[in-house]
């Protein structure tokens, strides 16, 4: 029988169940769904980011309801990319999506405050005196620097802006008119995130004169390798243009964890069939995604990088020559450029390059010839091939204009191509010596014993007639194979195969880095072979695991050699992505003249940030490490004493790093002294620095008048998180209780420095104000005097751009700033009225003595071509801006300070604008701006355009900008194509006629304009890649040679031994042996290297106080460590246990772990000691931060200057804050201690110390 | 409405407020609330006596400072009963919003620049309000209150008086001296996560247990 009419045929049965009974359908009332509805309503989405340390720049909609923030969402609009290639959104990671927690939490910053013992001195003297009398009454009483000791002990009172305002101003305009503006002193770093914010306080301080801070260098974040290599700070790839390579390493670099909005490329590239490698010496997370994963020992990753190097040259370059790898090398880098050699009894020694100079006829090209460098074409020609630095500042006849290019052209305009190689031609094989640091004993590294520290190998030479008569040179590429031992049938010692150990071999490596042999090559192999097939797409992405080391040169240096060789670099899709806290501020020109007030003054004081703490924080007093143990075994001895500082000081009188402050006197007093005297004021300087009547400051940073003494520190935690040294910091810097555990050297008796001043009593308390602004109680705003609290994220107008992507987006205030906060950008400009109003009859226009490096990207590069040489001790004359700094006179109205922050000056119509060595006429945009942003009516700076409002000053960025504003960026590719002689335009045309404004970025992110600030383009057809205009317009590195250099000349680069790539162990800090079973609480002490690899829950100290990435991790401190160092430690997971050396100690919970290799712990960068930290057995104090353990300890190559590509630039160049080398004792702590009622009697205690003293 | 019960609500809401020059100012005017008080217990009162008394003696900058280490803070006292509730959770938000609407329908705008959480705007919303909502409403964040005013205790802290001035008023039990404050070595504990099928003879999830 048929069930037809059984069923319903238009409806079903309303209950009908389906799924097995599982479900069923149902009408009724849905209004409970109202509820949820209800919850995510919102009144409006605002467009923000998270705007200080975190590279990721994602844009994010802030959902506001009843003038409350209640939460955001990752933004979905960004502009597509192109066709085959993923998106950029989604963007963000919990992070982000955590941040909206900050504006009302309990953490938050919600009044100004004020050390409440500095309050009570100064109401006291202020009942009676005007404001600068009785900032000057305090200075000048002892008594009255009682708050200093209780820095870091709370006592904090609420005040109001005026009367925290007024002391503020009040102590800036003491400190300018007693000590010097350049002892006011400004730090805030990663402006790219906050451009606004950044540019308000350093705009305020380069008006008055004051010092700024570099960060990039200090962080450690900055490769040196970078500007010795190419000339440019760090330029690198998109995060998209990962998924264009087809081999990628992942070297230290643990993508998921520090680059989580990115990473998905990195997936997706593995879906196009790219094949991934990591190397990290722990089960980093970037492990899991990777094809491959080696793991060395950590800090040797220099040796297996150069092993690598060694089986690319064997296999692409003389077993077989790879063409694609030969013509890159031939063009791009110095590898046919020739090298004298020095003769050293029966071995040679590779000297500098050989220069146009050196002949007599300087090779027909005469111009700035000792710039020139040289090399054989292949008829056996020798030739000035165009493109060397000394073509890019013709004068203005010269020959040379519009040769400054990379055209395979010599001098004289004949077509060349240049020889790699001499072996064919050579007049003869000499032993060459190289030095070898992998045989150098560490107790804590292996190390691979060879003939002793040098190496002679077999280079094939040629003679030539210079003026100088016969001289012996080689290509580098000779140099460069004989160095990585590679056999090419000359004889002497080299490997005859990979299996030989010696230096740098697969075989030698293994020993050093525990990674095998087999893996070294084939790695090494597969990734030239990638490159060779695909014309340069392999990729290395390299990170901070590589960067903070000491050495941090050799591991990436031994790295870009590889790159170079393959043809990688300049092409999409290949070369490094070095990704570590740099992030590209894209509109950089339009954003130098707001940040640095360059419309009004030039030029600013900046100031190298590591030199700077190194000095003033007294790290140099307590230095272990001797120079003599850098340097090469082929240097000459005693020629640089022993002494770090020393080296530093001889730096930055030659004119190669900048000072601060600079002269042991007020500068205003002496462009005064000399206005009386009539001499021009530089000649005065010039004459009594020379006569040893005025000196330096750095030569004596301990003497009160060289202490700086205001610092601001404003989107930054430097005492909390970036401060190497936290404990003499604490000590010297700040002058409060510290946790530090060594003698320095006067207590030691260890040798002390010779060119500074030994004062026996260390200074504590150099620091007369700290200033805070933040927005959230951190670690610095503990330790400083007046907190200002500043606007988050959400509540403020600004820009923020990046390099892992190419477009620009704003943070917007979705709601004003919560309870009394101000914008960056409103309390700088508050700072400056008040400071224009307290300097009224105090300080008028005055006249200032600025000194400056010899910069980079500037004509004065062009300043110490050969030996190195110290007018101080008369080796040569003092002449200021080549031999020594430059010195500026410049005009300052200090009480038109406030009109001058809130407009654009008139050097830029006068001076015009620019940047990176191009130069462009700006007025039509000074027009252009004085109609947006509307004209002052009145008062000094009548008739400029304003610069009123956080969005006006946006506005002034993106007008001025060549990335943001078509106009200019035609100009500015124009200005390039007078010194290269090649047209560039073509790379902005297409975007002429485009304005980017605020409003446009609010409504979506938009791609910036291609620009010659940077080497890559933004265009339909290839992604962001850095070196592709060098590759493709042929525009110069900006090197000495104008190409990349495998080779670096410098007299002091050699001597310390790096000329060319190689590995170097870790240097020995000696932090460890002094306290070792001298403390015993009754449990194992174990020895292990410290190590501070980036966050998982936050980004360094931010969001390290938010409750849900304290929940999410284990809501304290923690610190890693392998199994079986716990177990010899006696260590369980989740135990306290207690990290300690001669700098300080930490306390922390145990992460024991299988991804951590034996011999090492890890802890995370940068945990905040204000959650959950407990006492220290060793300290009797709470707990550091994890730069409790560190010292900065500074290297010399970084200090070289006025020479090309080695001249200073602000965050470009100079030394580093490295840490990684450091060794900490690891113990189970006996007892916890979480010392909670103890801070007022600590402050008490204090108290009694500091009325004492 | 100068009652009673409005101007010891607005006395306690002041006696949470930042001790500037014009709280001290009004210190006096405050005691005198507080000592006229009807159906306040003699110990509560004297109690809050005590936290006067310090305020009108103790160094203006160091009450100041206290109140800075105390209130302005950590989460742990917090005067943001939110902080306590949602602390970090995205229903801080619409929490917030929900106590403004409640402020707006009583015709109450709020002005200055503290949230709506803040508990001396609590209090001083209240003082326009009866008695019995106050009540109601202190009841309802009578835990709250409570582990605020022991933290206070332990913190050997003046101002766990207030707290207890609360409680009395909501009718709710009072603090306890011997209120364990978590030590910070069970923090593990009391942070620890129940597993999610803790009880093994719990009968085991059957599609059918959803049908019934």
């Amino acid at each position: 029988m048929s069930h037809f009419l059984d069923r319903l045929r238009y409806f079903s049965q309303r209950r009908e169940p389906f799924s097995a009974g599982l479900g069923e359908v149902r009408a009724e009332n849905r209004q409970w769904e109202d509820g949820y509805r209800n919850r995510w309503q919102h009144d409006k989405i605002v467009r923000s980011t998270h705007g200080v340390n975190c590279t990721g720049s994602c844009s994010w909609k802030i959902y506001v309801k009843g003038g409350v923030v209640t939460w955001e969402t990752q933004q979905t609009d960004y502009p597509r990319t192109r066709a085959g290639m993923p998106n950029h959104e989604p963007r963000g990671c919990s992070r982000g999506a955590s941040y909206s927690w900050y504006l009302y939490s309990a953490n938050r910053l919600k009044y100004p405050m004020v050390r409440g013992r500095l309050l009570r001195r100064w109401r006291e003297v202020r009942k009676t005196m005007a404001p600068l009398d009785a900032w000057a009454a305090l200075m000048a009483d002892p008594q009255a620097k009682d708050y200093k000791p209780v820095r870091g002990l709370g006592g904090f009172v609420r005040a109001t802006w005026d009367e925290a305002l007024e002391i503020v101003a009040a102590a800036n305009v003491h400190t300018v008119k007693r000590h010097g503006p350049d002892r006011v002193i400004g730090f805030s770093p990663i402006p790219a995130m906050s451009m606004v914010s950044y540019a308000a306080g350093t705009r305020y301080l380069s008006l008055i004169g004051g010092t700024l801070l570099s960060f990039y260098d200090w962080y450690c974040d900055l490769p040196p390798s970078s500007p010795q290599t190419w000339g440019e700070q760090t330029d690198v790839p998109e995060s998209a243009d990962w998924y264009n390579a087809a081999y990628i390493i992942a070297w230290g670099s643990n993508v998921p964890q520090t680059r989580t909005p990115d990473a998905h490329f990195f997936v997706e590239a593995r879906y196009n069939g790219t094949r991934v490698v990591a190397v990290t010496p722990d089960y980093a997370e970037v492990a899991k995604l990777s094809d491959l994963w080696l793991h060395p020992k950590q800090g040797t990753d220099a040796a297996l990088a150069m092993a690598m190097g060694h089986v690319v040259l064997r296999e692409f370059f003389l077993d077989r020559q790879c063409d694609y790898f030969q013509a890159y090398c031939r063009r791009y880098t110095d590898l046919p450029l020739l090298v004298t050699l020095r003769h050293d009894g029966e071995r040679w020694i590779p000297d500098r390059y050989l220069r146009a100079s050196d002949f007599a006829d300087a090779l027909g090209s005469p111009g700035h010839a000792e710039w020139k460098t040289v090399g054989f074409d292949a008829s056996g020609r020798l030739v000035v091939p165009q493109g060397a630095i000394g073509f890019r500042w013709p004068g203005q006849d010269s020959e040379d204009r519009g040769k400054w290019n990379l055209e395979q052209k010599a001098a004289d305009g004949m077509l060349v191509e240049l020889n790699l190689s001499q072996i064919d031609r050579c007049d003869d094989a000499l032993d060459v010596a190289f030095p070898y640091f992998g045989g150098t004993p560490h107790e804590h590294f292996p190390h691979n014993t060879q003939d002793g520290d040098v190496l002679l190998r077999r280079v094939p030479v040629r003679r030539v007639a210079t003026r100088d008569g016969d001289c012996m040179v080689a290509t580098v590429f000779d140099l460069l194979c004989a160095h990585y031992g590679l056999d090419r049938g000359l004889g002497g010692t080299c490997a005859k195969s990979y299996d030989d150990n010696l230096p740098y071999t697969p075989t030698w490596q293994q020993a050093i880095t525990g990674v095998s042999a087999e893996h070294a090559i084939a790695v090494a192999r597969a990734f030239a072979e990638t490159a060779e097939k695909t014309h340069g797409r392999s990729m290395v992405i390299i990170g901070a695991g590589m960067n903070h080391w000491f050495h941090q040169d050799m591991n990436y240096r031994s790295i870009i050699n590889i790159l170079m060789l393959c043809g990688t670099i300049g092409v999409s899709g290949g070369g490094w992505a070095h990704y570590v806290g740099q992030e590209k501020l894209r509109p950089q020109t339009g954003w130098t003249a707001l940040a640095f007030a360059l419309d009004w003054i030039r030029p600013p004081r900046q100031m190298n940030g590591t030199s700077f703490f190194y000095a003033h924080s007294d790290q140099w007093r307590y230095e272990k490490l001797d120079v003599e143990e850098l340097l090469s075994p082929l240097a000459p001895r005693g020629k640089y004493g022993h002494s770090l500082i020393d080296c530093n000081v001889r730096a930055e009188r030659m004119g190669w790093l900048p000072s601060a402050p600079q002269l042991a006197r007020n500068p205003l007093e002496v462009a005064r002294e000399a206005a009386q005297s009539g001499i021009d004021p530089r000649d005065y300087v010039a004459d009594a620095l020379q006569s040893g009547k005025l000196h330096m400051a750095c030569e004596d940073p301990d003497d009160p008048a060289n202490f700086p003494r205001n610092l601001f520190i404003w989107r930054s935690n430097l005492f909390g998180s970036s401060g190497k040294g936290h404990e003499y910091f604490l000590r010297h810097f700040l002058g409060t209780r510290h946790g530090l555990q060594g003698k320095d050297l006067g207590e030691e008796g260890g040798r002390k420095p010779e060119e500074v001043t030994w004062h026996a009593q260390a200074p504590e308390g150099k620091l007369d104000l700290v200033v805070t602004l933040d927005f959230r109680m951190s670690t610095s705003c503990l330790y400083s005097d007046i907190v200002l609290p500043t606007a988050s994220w959400y509540e403020k107008n600004d820009l923020n751009t990046s390099d892992m992507h190419p477009f620009i987006h704003p943070l917007s205030a979705a709601v004003d700033p919560v309870w009394e906060s101000k914008s960056d950008w409103e309390i700088f400009k508050a700072v400056a009225k008040r400071f224009s109003e307290l300097a009224q009859g105090q300080l008028g226009v005055e006249r200032d003595v600025v000194l400056t490096p010899i910069m980079h990207d500037t004509a004065g590069e062009l300043a110490q071509p050969f030996d190195v040489r110290d007018w101080k001790k008369g080796e040569c004359a003092f002449v200021p801006g080549v031999t020594a700094p430059a010195i500026t006179v410049v005009e300052r109205d200090y009480p038109a300070t406030y009109a001058r922050f809130t407009s654009l000056g008139p050097l830029m119509d006068k001076l015009g604008n620019g940047g990176k060595g191009i130069a462009w006429n700006t007025e039509e945009e000074v027009r252009g701006l004085g109609g947006l942003n509307y004209l002052v009516e009145d008062g000094p700076a009548k008739g400029r355009p304003r610069i009123v409002s956080d969005i006006d000053a946006a506005e002034t960025i993106l007008h001025l900008a060549p990335e943001t504003n078509g106009q200019v960026a035609i100009k500015a590719w124009e200005a390039l194509s007078h010194i290269t002689g090649r047209v560039h335009r073509h790379l902005a045309e297409a975007r002429e006629d485009e304005k980017i404004r605020y409003r446009d970025i609010q409504a979506q992110p938009r791609k910036i304009i291609s620009s010659p600030t940077w080497s890559g383009i933004e265009s339909e057809h290839v992604s962001y890649s850095a070196g592709w205009t060098n590759v493709n317009e042929l525009i110069p590195w900006r090197t000495l040679s104008g190409r990349q250099q495998f080779y670096q000349d410098h007299a002091w680069l050699r001597d310390f031994g790096e000329g060319f790539a190689l590995y170097r162990p870790p240097i020995d800090t000696r932090s460890v042996a002094a306290l070792h079973g001298k403390r015993p609480n009754g449990n194992p002490e174990l020895t292990l290297n410290f190590i501070t690899p980036h966050q998982k829950w936050g980004i360094h100290s931010t969001y390290t106080d938010n409750l849900i990435m304290l929940t999410l991790s284990r809501g304290g401190p923690i610190v890693w460590l392998s199994e079986a160092d716990a177990k010899r430690g006696g260590i369980v997971d989740n135990d306290w246990i207690e990290l300690f050396n001669i700098n300080g100690a930490i306390t922390a919970r145990a992460v024991v772990s299988q991804r951590v290799q034996e011999g090492m712990v890890m802890m995370y960068h940068a945990q905040e000691k204000i959650v959950n930290v407990p006492g220290s057995e060793i300290t009797g104090m709470r707990g550091g931060i994890h730069n409790s353990v560190t010292r900065t300890v500074l290297k010399p190559t970084h200090m070289v200057g006025g020479y090309a590509q080695l001249s200073w630039g602000f965050n470009y160049y100079g030394t580093v804050g490295s840490n990684r080398d450091e060794f900490v004792i690891v113990r189970k702590m006996a007892s916890v201690d979480w010392m909670d009622r103890v801070q007022r009697e600590q402050r008490q205690n204090a108290s009694a110390r500091g009325n004492a003293t | 409405m100068r009652t009673d019960h409005a101007l010891f609500l607005r006395a306690l809401s002041a006696l949470l407020a930042y001790p500037d020059s014009e709280l001290r100012a009004a210190l006096p005017e405050i005691d005198t609330t507080v000592r006229n008080t009807r159906d306040l217990k003699t110990r509560t009162r004297d109690e809050l006596l005590a936290l006067l008394d310090e305020l009108s003696r103790s160094d203006a900058l160091e009450a100041e400072a206290h109140f800075v280490d105390v209130f302005d803070r950590g989460r742990s006292t917090s005067l943001n009963l939110f902080e306590h509730i949602h602390g970090d959770g995205r229903e801080r938000g619409s929490a917030m919003l929900d106590l403004r609407q409640r402020y707006l329908e009583a015709g109450l705008e709020p002005s200055g620049n503290e949230l709506p959480d803040h508990l001396p705007v609590l209090l001083e919303y209240l003082s326009c309000r009866d008695g019995a909502e106050t009540r109601e409403t202190l009841g309802d964040c009578a835990h709250i209150l409570r582990a605020i005013g022991n933290r206070l205790l332990h913190r050997r802290s003046h101002y766990a008086a207030v707290f207890t001035a609360l409680l009395e008023l909501a009718h709710a039990d009072g603090l306890d001296p011997h209120a364990r404050v978590p030590a910070p070595e069970n923090l593990d504990i009391s942070w620890e996560e129940r597993p999610a099928f803790a009880n093994d003879r719990a009968p085991p999830c059957r599609p059918a247990d959803f049908r019934r």
